[in-house]
């Protein structure tokens, strides 16, 4: 599949985003860092959700069950329409314990896939790190910055769909130069019925 | 004609509430949007009663008065769109498609990123293109 422009361009904002966020304006503070970043992603979620079910309505115009009827329905959007809007590809896996707890795994989550955990980039962006053990450290928590801000508009767009919801990310295994890399979203909802 | 049109978000909150009439009855239309709140949650919350129309994001007339009638829609984000007409004679594909484009002028609003989600929705060209689309209601009904 080819490549954008856009979508570099949609990378690099991020990517700045976040270093500007962990780097410039909390440094020492990265808890602070990711719930701004996180709350960024929450607001992108809810105006794409908006409008991602507008998109759905048109081009299900005829069939006559755009509404959703419960949080699975919900959640199905997000894997399947939402994520291809964003991602260009739908969610690889997704489960759920049916007591509120959805996991949706992505095999090759697009954002991170120019991410590598090359130790010496790790060092060259934060002060010098003599040890390899410390580089790799900070090489998953720089990744797991990044997972706050689609873990924000999973939120976002979840709770703009009356679903109150926590979102959490994690990594399976670290992308060693290979392109495979696969991220977890958990999902917990928030039942209120 | 279309005397009224309302937003009111997910917690019955009211995002844009607009009346289209000379006369000193906007207190009334408001009350009549109000009233018209209950009848949604009563079709969504019992949905048996509406049989065929389950789910669809267009709930159709929710109750005539003696002046008006009252239509409705739902999105999924739970987002609530009412319109007052004085109209007693209305086709429903004129509604229908009043409520599509007026639901695409509301997503053009919110995606707009000085938009706070959950307040009042203040953008003047949001305003204008609804009342192009009111307008264009009125010729429709009409030819």
């Amino acid at each position: 599949m080819g490549r954008e422009v856009s979508e570099s361009c949609v990378d690099s904002v991020i990517i700045e985003m976040v270093s500007a966020y962990c780097n410039r304006f909390y440094v020492n503070k990265p808890d602070l860092a990711a719930r701004r970043i996180e709350a960024i992603g929450y607001q992108v979620g809810l105006q794409l959700s908006e409008s991602y079910t507008r998109i759905l309505l048109v081009a299900r115009y005829t069939m006559e069950r755009p509404r959703f009827s419960d949080h699975l329905e919900a959640i199905k959007f997000i894997c399947k329409d939402f994520w291809s809007e964003l991602f260009k590809k739908q969610i690889d896996n997704l489960k759920t314990n049916h007591r509120g707890t959805f996991v949706l795994q992505d095999n090759r989550f697009r954002w991170l896939t120019r991410m590598s955990s090359d130790p010496s980039t790790a060092n060259t962006d934060s002060s010098q790190d003599p040890s390899v053990a410390t580089a790799e450290n900070k090489s998953t928590q720089a990744t797991s910055m990044h997972l706050y801000f689609p873990c924000g508009i999973i939120r976002g767009a979840l709770s703009n769909l009356g679903i109150p919801c926590a979102v959490s990310a994690d990594i399976s295994n670290l992308p060693a130069c290979e392109l495979q890399l696969s991220v977890c979203f958990s999902i917990t909802c928030m039942i209120t019925r | 004609m279309i005397v009224c049109v309302a937003v009111v978000g997910h917690q019955n909150n009211p995002l844009y509430l607009q009346s289209f009439t000379e006369a000193d009855d906007e207190l009334k239309l408001h009350h009549i949007v109000q009233c018209s709140l209950d009848v949604i949650d009563e079709r969504v919350n019992n949905p048996k009663k509406t049989g065929p129309t389950l789910n669809e994001t267009f709930l159709g007339l929710l109750y005539p008065t003696e002046n008006y009638k009252v239509y409705g829609y739902l999105t999924n984000t739970k987002v609530k769109f009412i319109f007052v007409t004085t109209d007693l004679d209305v086709r429903d594909a004129d509604v229908r498609n009043f409520f599509r484009r007026f639901h695409s002028a509301y997503v053009d609003a919110v995606s707009n990123p000085f938009h706070v989600p959950g307040k009042k929705i203040t953008s003047r060209t949001f305003a204008e293109r609804v009342s192009t689309i009111v307008k264009s209601f009125g010729m429709s009904a009409a030819a």
